[in-house]
């Protein structure tokens, strides 16, 4: 369904701040299947995110979802294939507009928008209807602006947004990161839940172990811009939160290691 | 009462200039300047078929899509070139100056033999009074001003219905949607750039038939008439702002056109109790700097009341 070919990104390429946030990330994603993304702060997973949603253009590479070479095309014109939903909730939502028309608004993703109205009369059980599936209350509110709502409310509309019209590719980039415990928990079962139901094929990055050791049948590990580790059918099964923080540990390891090395011989050679 | 129509009539013309700095700077939080120079646009076009015989209706529909050009080209800047918004805008409103130099022909354009707008509403006001003057509350109204005020009414009405009937449909949604949540829309597959291109082709469109009627209704043209116009239309949309408070296209348009009709009396009243005309611009100005600087102030006294 998705597939990723040696993608390379530097931004401020050239000067002091250059950051080589994707260093040749190749990934081949079947279709219905459940992707985790774990790594350390600027390893580059919401970078390789980013880079599929189109938020940029990949210095070197190529993106193909569903069959169709996407590597080259904008950001909005990808999204009839992309469902998204983002870490920060007020990102996914137009605040002054109200529930129903945010609703309506990404009933139409990747449609035409011409000269029908928005909210014709009839599509208002059926917004109400699928509103009603978050039991969240909020098929009482569908008139009230969207961002009158709680970050926990916007982000399960966002996502019951992204998954309106069926996407070929659900993005989730730390969605429950900015939310509090009890929130998270409901839209990780939400996310389940609508995962499972649509048999969407989703890339998800998180940062909790907890969550990539119970979501998801694969889990993919980045580093400095590359996956380090990708680990699928058993061994995704025997895979535990304290196997994947050693993991980590390991890696921070290494690089601490790499870092007063390379401090040791420049102070004896040069 | 001459006095208070003809306040009432501006106010309701100049309404439609708000409309389009709605648009521009509501929705899209786009401070465009070009409204300046697209008003005397519109009112040159106008002014120009008119004085060649080409029907009022025509003319000020003509007005309309000079207005909605001058918009493409700012929001063309802005968007694929990458200008600065505020650059954007004052590029086009310079190049406009000369534009309307050149189609005007000479600086001021007066209408006062041709038949404008405001014949039609003189007979208009004829019909409906059934004489040259009638009385109203006791004061005598010409059938100039009576027919003026209904006929513009109307305009402004069935424009601004079709405003909101344009922000209830899926593009007009879309666009509304490009101005509240940028990333949201664009991964909901709309190109920002375009709503932005499309929302100030219509934005400077109302501006520029603003400047048409307007020039119909005082009868000339004059190519300075822009001139701080972009800051009276900020006037009435903040007015409108505060009057309805919310962020409903309904409601935000209807209050912007009352806030437009206000701010009109406002000054008619204060230039009859001796507000010296020339000062208009500087009263203006400081209102617009009030209204913009007064909710942050507020807020500080209420957050230092609030820890004490």
């Amino acid at each position: 369904m998705l597939q990723l070919r040696e993608l390379r990104k530097t931004f401020f390429a050239g000067t002091h701040n250059e950051v080589r946030a994707l260093r040749g990330v190749s990934l081949q994603i079947d279709d219905g299947s459940f992707v985790i993304v774990i790594g350390t702060n600027g390893s580059g997973k919401s970078t390789l995110l980013n880079a599929v949603a189109g938020s940029f253009y990949v210095d070197q590479g190529a993106i193909n979802i569903a069959g169709t070479d996407v590597t080259r095309w904008p950001e909005h014109r990808r999204a009839a294939m992309i469902g998204r939903v983002f870490q920060n909730p007020f990102s996914g939502t137009a605040p002054s507009m109200t529930v129903a028309e945010n609703l309506a608004l990404a009933a139409r993703r990747g449609l035409r928008r011409g000269l029908g109205r928005l909210l014709p009369a009839r599509i208002h059980t059926e917004l109400r209807d699928r509103v009603a599936t978050l039991n969240m209350q909020l098929e009482n509110r569908m008139n009230n602006p969207i961002g009158t709502l709680s970050g926990g409310q916007r982000q399960a509309l966002t996502l019951l947004m992204a998954t309106w019209r069926r996407p070929d590719l659900l993005l989730l980039d730390e969605h429950t990161a900015a939310l509090d415990p009890k929130s998270a928990d409901q839209i990780v079962r939400l996310t389940e839940q609508i995962v499972s139901q649509h048999r969407l094929t989703t890339l998800m990055v998180t940062h909790s172990m907890q969550q990539a050791a119970t979501l998801g049948d694969r889990i993919v590990m980045m580093n400095q811009g590359s996956v380090l580790a990708d680990y699928r059918a058993a061994e995704r099964r025997h895979i535990r939160a304290e196997d994947l923080v050693r993991r980590f540990d390991e890696i921070r390891r290494d690089e601490l290691l790499d870092a007063s090395a390379a401090e040791m011989l420049r102070a004896q050679y040069l | 009462m001459t006095l208070l129509l003809s306040a009432w009539t501006i106010g309701l013309i100049l309404s439609l200039l708000s409309l389009g700095v709605y648009i521009s700077y509501r929705v899209f939080k786009f401070a465009d300047i070009t409204a300046d120079g697209s008003i005397t646009f519109g009112a040159a076009v106008a002014a120009s078929m008119l004085t060649h015989g080409v029907h009022p209706v025509t003319s000020s529909i003509a007005a309309f899509a000079a207005g909605c050009a001058a918009g493409l080209c700012t929001g063309i800047l802005h968007t694929r070139f990458r200008i600065n918004q505020l650059l954007s805008g004052i590029l086009v409103m310079t190049a406009l100056y000369s534009i309307n130099l050149h189609v005007m022909g000479q600086s001021n354009l007066p209408l006062l033999s041709v038949t404008t707008l405001t014949t039609y509403a003189q007979d208009l006001g004829r019909w409906l009074t059934g004489h040259d003057s009638a009385t109203l509350f006791g004061w005598p109204v010409s059938a100039r001003d009576a027919g003026s005020l209904v006929l513009s009414a109307a305009i402004v009405f069935i424009i601004a219905l079709i405003a909101w009937l344009f922000f209830n449909t899926n593009l007009g949604s879309a666009m509304r949607a490009s101005g509240d949540n940028e990333q949201m829309i664009r991964a909901l597959g709309v190109s920002v750039e375009n709503m932005i291109v499309l929302g100030l082709c219509i934005s400077n469109g109302l501006v520029a038939f603003a400047g048409a009627l307007l020039a119909q209704y005082q009868g000339f043209a004059d190519v300075q008439m822009g001139i701080g116009m972009i800051v009276w239309g900020l006037a009435s949309v903040i007015i409108g702002r505060a009057l309805t408070g919310t962020d409903s296209a309904g409601a935000a348009l209807t209050g912007t056109i009352m806030g437009s009709v206000l701010f009109r009396l406002i000054i008619a009243v204060a230039l009859r109790w001796g507000l010296n005309p020339n000062d208009l611009k500087l009263v203006t100005a400081i209102f617009v700097f009030g209204a913009l600087v007064l909710p942050m102030l507020m807020q500080k006294v209420r957050s230092h009341a609030a820890a004490s």
